[in-house]
């Protein structure tokens, strides 16, 4: 996936030339209103460079600002202060206010910028802060859902007829199952971000691996359509396998959670054409996913719109650091499969067969 | 397993609720139970009492369950039960390297523990070596060398047939891939897993029902291989 934003050195270097442009401009203008003043009148136009100055200082950064207070200041002295366009100030009080002047340009500027750099910070700091709420919200909400099924149930349990006991076990063990999911995507997404991954990459059955994350998630999937795809001649994979199968795993979850009881779901396995990656498709045929979507889907707690209650948004997220941490690549595809479909790839090259 | 045969059994987790978790199973299953909190107590009970297995964790407070293990088998051969979480992959398989005879990853259904319990005591119970063994459609001769599939034979390489008997022998119980490859192609053979894999991927294809789905020939995810029987 392509980011779609431009390199941060180049979006400084286009904001520099905007503040600059802006910075030549505004002077350029307080400089013809000016000349348009009577000659001697040089105090008022010394105000009303300080007055752009200022007003400046609130939109641009540090350095375009200083730019700013220096060039009105030559100006000023260049064009209006007595003798006019030439560099040179015969009265002690001229030299005095220019020199304020330029004092106070610079500062007053460096000042503006300091407040905004730090209103900056704090709205970021507020914007993290409400991050970290929604996140403990959701979090603690789904910790909660499950726990909550499993008390109410166990109440039950003890006064439920028979007839209805297995029901209610069976409530249980789904509750369970999601907490157990959830807690191992909470530890994944946390091994990922400390950068505590080092993957154990070792040859493997592509079908085993597949099997794995399958049996990992029977229970989601039991009453699908279900199909596993792995060619005859498939060789061996070089890949960390509880890593893949905890990315497939997550990938036929997400299948089966947005898309309607009943579908089919597929798995695919193969090397590409050129036998230089191995891959596995997970596809849908549910209603598949709009375009606005696709951009975010990687991100972490990014979660789809209408999606169904339930889930953090961590488990693509989980599913590329778990695939690019192992060198391979994961990416989705709208447009070949009816419904959505996510195939991940891993480097691949053909393993030395054995000596007869 | 005779009704009048209790066999003893030590459990070593630190947590309390797990321990009569555990006593409330296996009691039920007709196992005799006895607990330790400690590695260090653990140990103590099973020198003390020697217990015919043990369920030892691998999270323990005061040593690691490895090393644990590591010590306990200076002067036992108990068959020994570990418990562990998911994805500690290097974990299990040094548990393994250091004793274990089988493992078991949190959190876990009872009645799957109680089956791998029966599997690692009936290794050290005293029971006359059958020479022909059957599982599903299969039978081995382990005499004669034959494998048979509905009563018809199977023609096995060497490499496969070696490989199916190491299964065998170890049967219900995982064997890691490390511990095959050794076996089967030599000391300095661990880099080689691909040989291993294709060699089952060929076993799987004269022996199992369907080979995409293998019933007896299982794969233990990034651990080895275990002989199902059932």
């Amino acid at each position: 996936m392509r980011p779609a934003r431009r390199l941060p050195a180049a979006r400084a270097q286009g904001e520099w030339r905007g503040e600059c442009a802006l910075v030549v401009a505004t002077l350029a203008t307080v400089t013809v209103t000016g000349l348009l003043l009577p000659a001697g009148d040089y105090v008022s136009v010394g105000f009303a460079y300080l007055l752009a100055v200022i007003l400046l200082s609130l939109r641009i950064g540090r350095w375009p600002i200083l730019l700013a207070g220096l060039l009105s200041a030559l100006a000023w002295e260049y064009i209006f202060i007595p003798p006019r366009f030439h560099f040179q100030i015969l009265r002690l009080e001229d030299f005095l206010m220019v020199s304020v002047y330029l004092v106070v340009a610079l500062v007053a500027g460096q000042l503006a910028a300091e407040v905004r750099r730090q209103a900056r910070q704090e709205r970021t700091r507020e914007e993290s802060e409400k991050l970290a709420r929604t996140l403990l919200d959701s979090v603690s909400h789904e910790l909660r859902t499950p726990l909550a099924v499993i008390t109410a149930a166990l109440e039950n349990f003890e006064t439920a007829p028979a007839s209805t006991r297995a029901e209610i076990a069976g409530e249980m063990r789904t509750a369970a199952r999601r907490l157990n999911r959830l807690v191992r995507n909470l530890l994944d997404q946390t091994r990922l971000e400390s950068g505590s991954l080092a993957p154990r990459l070792d040859w493997w059955d592509a079908r085993d691996l597949v099997n794995a994350a399958v049996e990992g998630v029977a229970d989601a999937i039991a009453d699908r359509p279900f199909t596993i795809t792995v060619p005859e001649e498939m060789p061996p994979v070089r890949a960390d396998f509880a890593l893949t199968e905890h990315a497939l795993s997550n990938l036929l979850l997400n299948a089966a959670v947005h898309t309607p009881p009943g579908t089919a779901i597929s798995v695919t396995a193969g090397l590409t054409p050129d036998g230089r990656r191995a891959f596995f498709t997970v596809a849908d045929q549910g209603p598949g996913l709009p375009l606005a979507q696709r951009a975010l889907l990687f991100r972490k707690f990014e979660r789809g719109k209408g999606a169904r209650a339930g889930g953090l948004g961590l488990g693509l997220s989980i599913v590329r650091g778990f695939v690019t941490a192992q060198g391979g690549d994961v990416a989705f595809d709208g447009d070949t499969y009816q419904g959505a479909a996510f195939t991940i790839y891993l480097p691949h090259s053909a393993p030395q067969p054995e000596p007869e | 397993m005779t009704a009048d045969f209790q066999p003893a059994v030590l459990v070593i987790d630190d947590e309390a609720q797990i321990r009569r978790f555990l006593r409330l199973t296996l009691e039920g299953a007709g196992f005799r139970v006895t607990e330790a909190a400690t590695a260090e107590l653990g140990l103590g009970a099973a020198a003390a009492a020697r217990p015919d297995g043990i369920v030892l964790d691998l999270g323990l407070p005061d040593m690691d369950g490895t090393a644990a293990l590591a010590q306990l088998r200076e002067w036992s051969q108990v068959p020994v039960l570990v418990l562990t979480v998911r994805d500690a992959e290097d974990d299990k398989i040094a548990a393994l390297d250091a004793g274990a005879d089988d493992y078991l990853t949190k959190p876990f259904s009872s009645r799957e523990l109680v089956a791998r319990l029966r599997a690692v005591l009936r290794r050290a119970q005293p029971a006359p070596e059958s020479t022909v063994v059957a599982f599903g459609e299969i039978e081995m001769d382990l005499v004669a060398r034959l494998v048979r599939r509905n009563g018809a034979e199977v023609k096995l390489t060497a490499k496969e047939y070696a490989l199916l008997r190491m299964l065998v022998q170890h049967r219900g119980r995982v064997i890691t891939h490390r511990e095959i490859l050794r076996e089967l192609w030599g000391p300095h053979a661990e880099e080689s897993s691909h040989y291993l894999r294709v060699q089952m991927t060929h076993l799987r294809k004269k022996l199992e029902p369907d080979p995409h789905r293998p019933r007896h020939l299982k794969t233990e995810a990034g651990i080895g291989y275990r002989l199902v029987e059932a």
